[in-house]
């Protein structure tokens, strides 16, 4: 995980110090690309629903007109839930004690459509929204053991936010967003389920 | 570079970036808990049962090329356990083993390097030592009426109860039918006064979360 941070830190410099460079004032014409870290508020999933910043979000697009963009996403999320001992009773007829971590992570993509107003200016508003699959992963550990269920399904994300660049001439700005998002992926371990996933989160980035 | 070779190239790491994404929680706490699974054969009338037999000895399930038993103040302590529990629940201890029935097997897996690598979910019950047939009678050994979901990990103790009255099917090798058993993982620490105050614990909890298992149920 480590290695990965450095890779991504070096990444994000080497590509923030050639959007800095006036004489590229964009690094594609005509478009933009995000990079944030996330936190992502489970509503109502009654699993591994704790708020955690165990998440980043990439995001690109391109302007069909000065303030319609279309392109694409990928975010990735992990929620987690320590269990404490409890008595399950499982499915069969068996029942097992134990402690439990629980985790779900969340893994969508796909494309997104923005409007963006102001465009020209400093501070740069927009709505958004984003649409496509997503992988979803339910864990439960316990004592030596993971069990785990891979789930598919439909996400949808309506997302507000602004772009702030400080100095445009740059064109390395300040993402921040607030967003929502419902997903139907359905699944569970031992005898928990979850039928669909609902969201509420906040991002936090870098913009160029 | 060409503009094409380096698209490809990010592409390529930012897949593998999502891949090992995954944020595992820290499992180290879990490690110092203790694990109790109970199963049975739901088709039982534990009522219709009286007495039974424990042997005086735990079976160890290790490395050696020969049965090995576990026989000492720790040991005696858990079939003492187990005997109270079982009295508790309105059965009575026999010593006579052919006139019980329902036997108790406490076995416990000291080492897993025997069977390690093997794919079944209770390999244990291939380990040739392994409560051989002829110890319960003529029967030929014994099987689960239903799904047995067990992982294995040195520091386990597993209890069964075999209905010693009733062997199934009804063929020309008739077996024993284990109608209950409960496995109890996270035994084993540095300290054996521990692993047997768990192994206490785990046994009453294993008495706890099986309701069933009573002389006055039905």
């Amino acid at each position: 995980m480590k290695t990965i941070r450095y890779f991504a830190a070096a990444v994000l410099g080497a590509v923030m110090l050639f959007a800095a460079d006036e004489s590229k004032a964009q690094l594609f014409p005509d478009s933009f690309v995000n990079i944030d870290w996330q936190v992502n508020v489970p509503l109502s999933t009654s699993f591994a629903d704790p708020a955690s910043g165990w998440g980043m979000n990439f995001e690109g697009g391109y302007f069909l007109t000065p303030h319609v963009s279309l392109g694409g996403f990928i975010a990735f999320h992990t929620n987690l839930e320590s269990v404490p001992r409890q008595t399950l009773s499982l499915p069969g007829g068996g029942a097992m004690t134990t402690s439990q971590d629980h985790s779900v992570f969340q893994l969508p993509f796909g494309v997104a459509g923005r409007y963006t107003w102001l465009k020209e200016s400093t501070f740069q508003p927009y709505v958004s929204m984003k649409m496509g699959p997503q992988f979803a992963r339910i864990s439960s550990y316990y004592y030596l053991f993971k069990e785990y269920d891979n789930t598919w399904g439909f996400y949808l994300s309506p997302e507000v936010g602004c772009t702030i660049f400080p100095c445009p001439e740059n064109r390395v700005g300040i993402h921040l967003s607030l967003y929502y998002s419902y997903a139907t992926n359905s699944g569970g371990v031992l005898t928990y389920k979850v039928d669909a996933f609902n969201n509420f989160g906040m991002r936090v980035g870098i913009s160029f | 570079m060409t503009f094409k070779r380096l698209f490809t190239l990010a592409a390529a790491l930012l897949a593998v970036m999502l891949v090992a994404c995954e944020k595992e929680p820290s499992t180290s706490g879990l490690y110092n808990d203790y694990l109790v699974y109970t199963d049975y054969d739901s088709s039982q009338d534990f009522s219709r049962f009286t007495t039974f037999f424990i042997p005086d000895s735990i079976l160890v399930i290790g490395s050696r090329d020969k049965a090995e038993y576990w026989n000492d103040e720790h040991s005696r302590e858990i079939v003492a356990e187990v005997a109270a529990q079982l009295t508790q629940r309105g059965y009575t201890a026999t010593t006579d083993k052919s006139a019980a029935d329902v036997g108790m097997q406490l076995s416990y897996v000291r080492r897993v390097t025997y069977f390690a690598g093997c794919n079944l979910p209770y390999w244990w019950w291939e380990y040739p030592f392994y409560w051989v047939p002829g110890y319960w009678g003529d029967w030929f050994g014994w099987y689960y009426p239903y799904e047995v979901n067990y992982g294995y990990a040195a520091g386990s103790l597993l209890v069964e109860m075999l209905d010693l009255e009733t062997p199934s099917p009804k063929s020309d090798e008739p077996r024993l039918t284990v109608v209950w058993d409960c496995f109890i993982g996270g035994l084993l620490s540095d300290s054996e006064r521990l692993d047997t105050r768990r192994a206490l614990e785990g046994i009453g909890q294993a008495f706890e979360q099986s309701p069933y298992l009573s002389k006055s149920s039905k």
